[in-house]
């Protein structure tokens, strides 16, 4: 028997409608878990698992690590089926022209030779425990005069005086450090995250051991007025 | 599951659970073999092709052991651990950074809409907000209108007509790791897809709202995601003008009558029936009416198809001339029927599966025992709407001792069958072939 359409309208109660209203003045948004074991609130974050492996060490894994990780992690190399050394090349070319990989030329020759390397195994990643969701509380803004001060101390060796990632030893690095006046667009997550775990594939290390969580929203507060200026 | 005796005995599988934490228990099977031993027991286990890919032997519920939570996909580097993300039970994870999880396929026999925390997940770009802010949060309809819209989710829910619809969203890589030759790309195997009832606002009400200008062409969808480098485009695709005013094509705040889980677009997710899973933009924000055809990279250069009817070439052949990638394909699986597995002889077996196309809808699903040289209609089971899975079944009593090719084919109400030799395209799209199940009964 054919239905007549496929699309069921739906009545809103007004009942849900204040309901649903009266959650947002509260700030409080529930995502719902069949089981109701789980629940997101907007001050909530969510987090996916950290990277579970690594590259396998060998000629040329430092610019795999320097450069495929930025945007993805090794399990899409070591999902890929064994591709010549042309194909790597190809591939590796699209993400630098196509997506932006700052990976320079001299590179390319090199990585294509690891990535052959590694056709044909598939590291397992370690067994871990994951939780079906990480809470991180509520946010409180952080201080611009705190930050800077932390800064001075934890970060201005690597982007400098002024945060274009100008630092003594910023240049230096192979990614250099990050020009932190241009991450205006950058969502304060992000930022964040990058602060707490660091970033793979460059210098920046993971501050969660040495710095607290209002540390690092001092921290964040003061590049972004240094965005500004 | 319909009938335990079909799936291999694998031994115990441990069942723990903790509040919120996921355990997992060794599995008894493989820690007592080398590694060695173990891929190439594994490879003899699968070399009979396992032809339905996900062969997952893990019950829903059942959580996996430290060291066995794994999935071995039927291809090479098919291995992928099973974990449980964010609002989610233990995936097939393919990519951790995007997030890019696969369905156990066994979950499609279980379900015919398929659960929220068992939906695939697939992002382009790693930069997900983890963080929304729902005091804030405003989906912009904007461009080639009269007067832009700026709405929270409240007003959407309020001043707009609740709809639903049932619809499968399939990725167009889906089966990618099938292709012979292999391409590159996300390996899929089948279960990148998944059936839904989708709530929301029909996209075409907010354009009505807004007011299409007269020289509207496309509209642009974006989501929240961003990319992590500088110079990766923006993740955003269009729709022809009267695609998108089609009445099913959906702006979703729910999902099988919860709100989007985060890893399938949380708060707000676009919901195109009949069409591949990349025009279904994820922490949809931002809709735009263009008055000339989008040119950005995920339109002009990505997700396309060779320019003819097959959309194919010869392996190892480029594409000259290309379009965007559409709508889907007709398919169907068997999914309580593994492959490699053995049967009882002599008993009558009911073999079961799910089939679909773009929403013409399913007129028929063909059964065959024999790979496809005699062949019986299934019976269709409940019809939850042209886009949806629809499930069919059909009897069969195994002789024992002998061994078969189970094989389903199914023709949608305009009469497309689906292809008996599978297609080749250099990016792995829109495999549709008869997928083959093969049986031993004892």
């Amino acid at each position: 028997m054919r239905r007549n359409g496929n699309i069921i309208k739906r009545s809103v109660g007004w009942f849900s409608v204040f309901l649903c209203v009266g959650l947002f003045m509260l700030g409080v948004f529930m995502v719902g878990q069949p089981s109701g074991a789980q629940s997101m609130e907007a001050s909530d974050t969510l987090s996916v698992p950290a990277d579970p492996i690594s590259f396998q060490q060998g000629p040329g894994s430092a610019i795999a690590s320097s450069y495929c990780l930025i945007c993805h992690s090794a399990e899409y190399i070591y999902t890929q089926p064994p591709h010549s050394h042309e194909r790597w090349t190809e591939i590796i070319k699209k993400m630098k022209h196509t997506f932006g990989c700052p990976i320079p030329d001299e590179h390319i020759s090199p990585l294509a030779e690891y990535l052959v390397s590694q056709n044909t195994i598939q590291p397992i990643p370690e067994a871990k425990k994951f939780t079906g969701l990480a809470h991180i509380p509520t946010r409180e803004s952080g201080s611009p005069e705190k930050g800077k001060a932390i800064y001075n101390t934890y970060c201005l060796n690597c982007h400098g005086q002024t945060g274009k990632g100008d630092g003594p030893i910023g240049q230096a690095l192979i990614p250099p450090a990050a020009d932190l006046t241009a991450t205006g667009n950058k969502s304060d997550t992000i930022l964040l995250n990058t602060i707490r775990n660091g970033r793979p594939g460059t210098a920046m290390p993971s501050w969660k051991s040495d710095l607290s969580k209002q540390e690092m929203e001092d921290i964040l507060a003061y590049i972004r007025n240094l965005t500004k200026s | 599951m319909a009938d335990d005796s079909l799936y291999p005995d694998l031994g115990e599988i441990g069942t723990e659970e903790t509040e919120s934490a996921y355990v997992y228990k060794e599995h008894a099977m493989k820690k007592t073999r080398t590694e060695k031993d173990s891929e190439l027991t594994r490879r003899r286990f699968l070399s009979a092709s396992l032809a339905l890919g996900a062969a997952s032997f893990v019950k829903p519920g059942v959580l996996w052991a430290e060291n066995a939570p794994k999935v071995d996909l039927p291809f090479e580097r098919g291995r992928r651990p099973l974990v449980a993300f964010p609002q989610k039970r233990p995936l097939m994870v393919m990519t951790t950074r995007p997030p890019q999880l696969e369905t156990p396929f066994h979950l499609f026999d279980e379900n015919i809409f398929t659960p929220n925390d068992a939906f695939f997940v697939r992002w382009h770009l790693a930069n997900i907000p983890s963080q929304i802010d729902m005091n804030t949060f405003r989906l912009k309809i904007r461009g080639r209108v009269t007067q832009p819209l700026s709405l929270n989710l409240a007003e959407l829910k309020r001043d707009f007509e609740q709809v639903e619809v049932a619809a499968v969203c399939q990725c167009g890589g889906n089966s990618r790791g099938f292709f012979d030759p292999r391409v590159p790309g996300g390996q899929w195997g089948n279960g990148a897809m998944g059936n839904a009832k989708w709530t929301g606002v029909r996209l075409r009400d907010l354009l009505a709202k807004a007011g299409l200008n007269d020289d509207g062409l496309q509209v642009r969808f974006d989501g929240l995601d961003q990319p992590i480098a500088d110079g990766t485009p923006d993740f955003r695709k269009s729709l022809n003008l009267e695609d998108a005013v089609q009445e099913t094509v959906v702006v979703a705040h729910s999902m099988n009558g919860e709100p989007l889980p985060w890893l399938n677009g949380f708060p707000l997710r676009l919901v195109v029936p009949g069409w591949f899973a990349t025009y279904w933009v994820k922490m949809l924000n931002d809709i735009e009416v263009l008055n000339k055809h989008d040119q950005q990279f995920w339109m002009a250069k990505a997700y396309r198809l060779p320019a003819d009817p097959c959309a194919c070439v010869q392996p190892g052949e480029k594409i000259v001339r290309s379009v965007p990638i559409g709508k889907m394909t007709v398919r169907s699986f068997i999914t309580n029927v593994q492959d490699s597995g053995t049967v009882v002889g002599g008993t009558p077996l009911t073999v079961k599966g799910i089939a679909f196309d773009q929403g013409y809808g399913i007129d028929r699903v063909l059964f065959s025992v024999d790979g496809g040289r005699q062949w019986q209609a299934a019976s269709l089971g409940q019809d939850y709407g042209d886009f949806s899975f629809r499930p069919w079944e059909v009897q069969f009593t195994p002789v024992s001792g002998r061994t078969y090719m189970l094989q389903s084919l199914a023709v949608n109400r305009i009469g497309e069958p689906q292809r008996f030799s599978a297609r080749w395209n250099p990016s792995g799209y829109l495999r549709n072939v008869v997928e083959t199940v093969h049986i031993h009964a004892t």
